[in-house]
């Protein structure tokens, strides 16, 4: 026997119905699939974060290596595949890195609303810091509005890099953001400091001056 | 009628009665396995709804919430999915058309899990085992169309995101070439066991017709010898 088709169930009557629902369906699908990459193309607003590390800002900046910190809404689920490739960029930079997850606490709401799964991931990544912003002040100092948002400093505290780390919304694998740090913390150079970031609104007005407190970031 | 004659004839009818035998033992195997998707699919629509609703259940802005895109995703799109394999496989279990539009529907199937759960890579082994399942078919060429829908998914999505089917940004030229081996690597294997099964259905089959024909020569001879010692 040969690679050939055999005919079994090859014959029926009123074959033309199936067949115009077949056609509906196909593109019933492509048009439904479209709507989803189109989703998860669509990046949040782009950040324009200080040239220089804000000095009134409480984040810790190490001085003997480059920081990166990472914005994120504590629910948003789409920033889970920010803090997996997160977790990926420090595996391969421990050295020459270090990391801040900073988690939004919108005023107004209880006291354990940040303390998400997302935030004991974070928490967990080897040389990563999770800490809260109290009303997004630090968010506000660094005009980021969109979670996923990560930006680099080096130890001068001058900015390499702002953008997100994943290809999509909520898409894990690699990405320009990821391919441009890492070049960074490799040679120092980059063909671009800027990548789409893809995930939930953070929710403030990036124009909103920050007002900080001590109590604000913890 | 002579007794070559009788003979052609005999075997004649050997012949067709095997292969009335195999194509009604396939037909079960084809409608069984239709019937089988269908169970399938609603599984698996089930389980995307649970995946979104743990994974991504809502889209945020600051304090406001609202149902993310997931889950009305997997809830109409994964509806949609199944709307006609599972149609299919209770009106027309069997057809040819239907084997094809499930294994369509499976790789859809593939691509849907693997955006839902945010392109984990373990999901996409989805792919391979749903190959291994459509094997049930016996058929080759079902594996050809799902072949053909995760190549298309691959070339649409590589030129407009490559990063969701190769995991970089800038794959080299090749690397489609990479992917289509490891598929066409399953698809082969897969191809060869429908081929060998198929081959041993009909040996079945004639097997059978040959010991029916026998089965129906004693039942002729002994009614013939009961006849004549009835009448002796």
């Amino acid at each position: 026997m040969g690679m050939r088709s055999q005919s079994v169930g090859g014959s029926g009557p009123s074959s033309v119905p199936w067949i115009a629902f077949g056609l509906v369906w196909a593109l019933t699908l492509g048009a439904g699939f479209a709507v989803l990459w189109s989703y998860k193309l669509r990046p949040g607003e782009a950040a324009l974060p200080p040239s220089l590390w804000p000095p009134d800002s409480r984040i810790p900046r190490r001085h003997d290596r480059a920081t990166l910190v990472l914005f994120a809404h504590p629910k948003c689920p789409c920033t889970r595949a920010s803090v997996a490739e997160l977790a990926r960029l420090m595996s391969r930079f421990d050295d020459r890195l270090s990391a801040e997850v900073v988690f939004l606490r919108p005023a107004g709401v209880g006291a354990e609303w940040d303390h998400t799964e997302l935030w004991e991931r974070a928490s967990a990544i080897p040389g990563v810091t999770a800490v809260r912003d109290d009303a997004g002040v630090e968010a506000a100092r660094f005009r980021a509005v969109t979670s996923g948002l990560a930006v680099l400093y080096d130890a001068e505290g001058r900015l390499l890099f702002s953008g997100g780390i994943t290809a999509a919304r909520g898409h894990e694998g690699d990405s320009f953001g990821t391919r441009r740090i890492s070049a960074l913390l490799r040679t120092g150079e980059t063909d671009r400091a800027d990548a789409p970031v893809f995930g939930c609104s953070l929710g403030h007005d990036p124009e909103t001056p920050a007002q900080g407190t001590e109590e604000e970031t913890r | 009628m002579t007794r070559e004659q009788s003979a052609d004839a005999a075997t004649q009818a050997i012949v067709r009665r095997a292969e009335e035998r195999f194509r009604a033992n396939w037909m079960d195997v084809l409608s069984a396995t239709d019937r089988f998707f269908a169970k399938l699919m609603v599984g698996q629509w089930l389980f995307a709804i649970l995946i979104a609703l743990v994974l991504s259940p809502y889209a945020w802005e600051g304090k406001v919430k609202t149902v993310h895109v997931h889950v009305w995703v997997a809830v109409f799109l994964g509806a949609a999915i199944n709307a006609l394999p599972i149609a299919l496989a209770i009106k027309r279990a069997g057809w040819v058309m239907t084997r094809h539009v499930v294994a369509a529907a499976q790789m859809l199937w593939s691509a849907l899990l693997i955006h839902l759960t945010g392109g984990r890579i373990e999901t996409h082994f989805h792919v391979f085992g749903s190959l291994g399942i459509l094997a049930f078919y016996r058929d080759w060429t079902v594996l050809a169309t799902a072949t053909v829908v995760i190549a298309t998914d691959h070339i649409v999505r590589g030129l407009f995101w490559p990063e969701s089917v190769y995991g970089i940004a800038n794959p080299e030229w090749w690397r489609f070439l990479e992917h289509a081996f490891w598929v066409l690597f399953a698809v082969t294997f897969l191809a060869m066991s429908c081929l060998r099964a198929l081959r041993e259905m009909r040996l079945m089959a004639e097997r059978g017709a040959h010991i029916e024909a026998l089965s129906e020569g004693e039942w002729r001879r002994s009614s013939v010898l009961d006849r004549e010692k009835v009448s002796a």
